[in-house]
């Protein structure tokens, strides 16, 4: 699970508990201008993750960490599906980040409403 | 940078509009867009954005290609009152995503909220050219869409708008 919050102009991704280790990373910081949308999207888990660069791939389990395909680097952070959201990005080293919140519509709602300000 | 678009982007976006027209905003997943629009999921992120990123531009490409063409008419038509009794009584669906995006996404979104005010204000004007009175456009316009929301709900629209019209141009009010 992931605490995604808008800090100013920059939008603030804490990796929470355990997920931590299996993604081998802790936070992610992207600055709004950089953030291109966010889509609930429960199905994006059936997707290819292509190569696990770096983290942790259980099918049905957990994806967490950094996967490469189609030449962009993703970044997961997923259990649960249901609360699957995606985060587009440009000009970061991750094209998107996908990631499991607490609130998918919220979350959603909040980055849009904050990239469109 | 990646590989290049494999789709035809207006093709997708036309698919997309389609899709949006027929179905609440939250009725249509990424799952949905990606089955009907053929396109990977990864390429619909990366040139779109997010799924409010392919809706704005679904809705941007309805209203100047379905809505716009249909207001030019109004506009530029030597008979005003035949052309908006005709829009009065059509059973046409070339509303349905503007009727869509003022009920569900203008309130929460305010891109949408100010593109569909812009048309909405055009089809007055629009409308207005065939009253005796440009007041009463706005309660024409709203007879529009309220009459293609009744004819989306089942049967065929009846001609009460062609008997509106009547009684305001010969009470020429």
């Amino acid at each position: 699970m992931a605490q995604v919050g808008i800090d100013g102009a920059t939008l603030v991704v804490e990796i929470e508990g355990m997920d931590k280790l299996w993604a081998l990373k802790s936070r992610l910081e992207i600055p709004l201008a950089n953030v291109r949308g966010a889509t609930a999207d429960p199905g994006v888990i059936s997707e290819s993750k292509g190569i696990r660069t770096a983290g942790t791939h259980m099918p049905g389990v957990i994806t967490a960490g950094t996967f490469r395909v189609d030449g962009e680097r993703i970044f997961w952070d997923v259990r649960d599906p249901a609360k699957a959201v995606v985060i587009e990005l440009r000009d970061e080293r991750y094209a998107r980040l996908i990631v499991q919140v607490d609130d998918p519509r919220t979350t959603v709602g909040a980055i849009e409403r904050a990239i469109h300000a | 940078m990646g590989r290049p678009r494999a789709f035809d982007e207006t093709e997708v976006i036309r698919a997309a509009a389609e899709l949006f027209a027929s179905r609440a905003y939250d009725g249509v997943s990424v799952d949905d867009l990606v089955t009907t629009l053929g396109v990977h999921r990864n390429s619909l992120y990366k040139v779109f954005g997010s799924k409010r990123g392919l809706y704005l531009a679904a809705l941007r490409w309805y209203l100047a290609e379905r809505v716009s063409p249909v207001l030019a008419e109004l506009r530029t038509t030597a008979d005003p009152a035949a052309g908006l009794q005709a829009l009065l009584t059509s059973d046409r669906d070339d509303l349905d995503l503007l009727i869509l995006a003022v009920v569900e996404r203008a309130p929460a979104d305010q891109e949408v909220a100010d593109l569909v005010a812009g048309v909405l204000r055009e089809v007055d004007a629009a409308v207005a050219r065939a009253l005796p009175a440009e007041a009463i456009a706005p309660a024409l316009t709203a007879t529009i869409l309220g009459l293609r929301l009744r004819a989306r709900a089942g049967g065929t629209a009846p001609d009460a708008g062609t008997v509106l019209l009547h009684h305001i141009q010969s009470s020429g009010t």
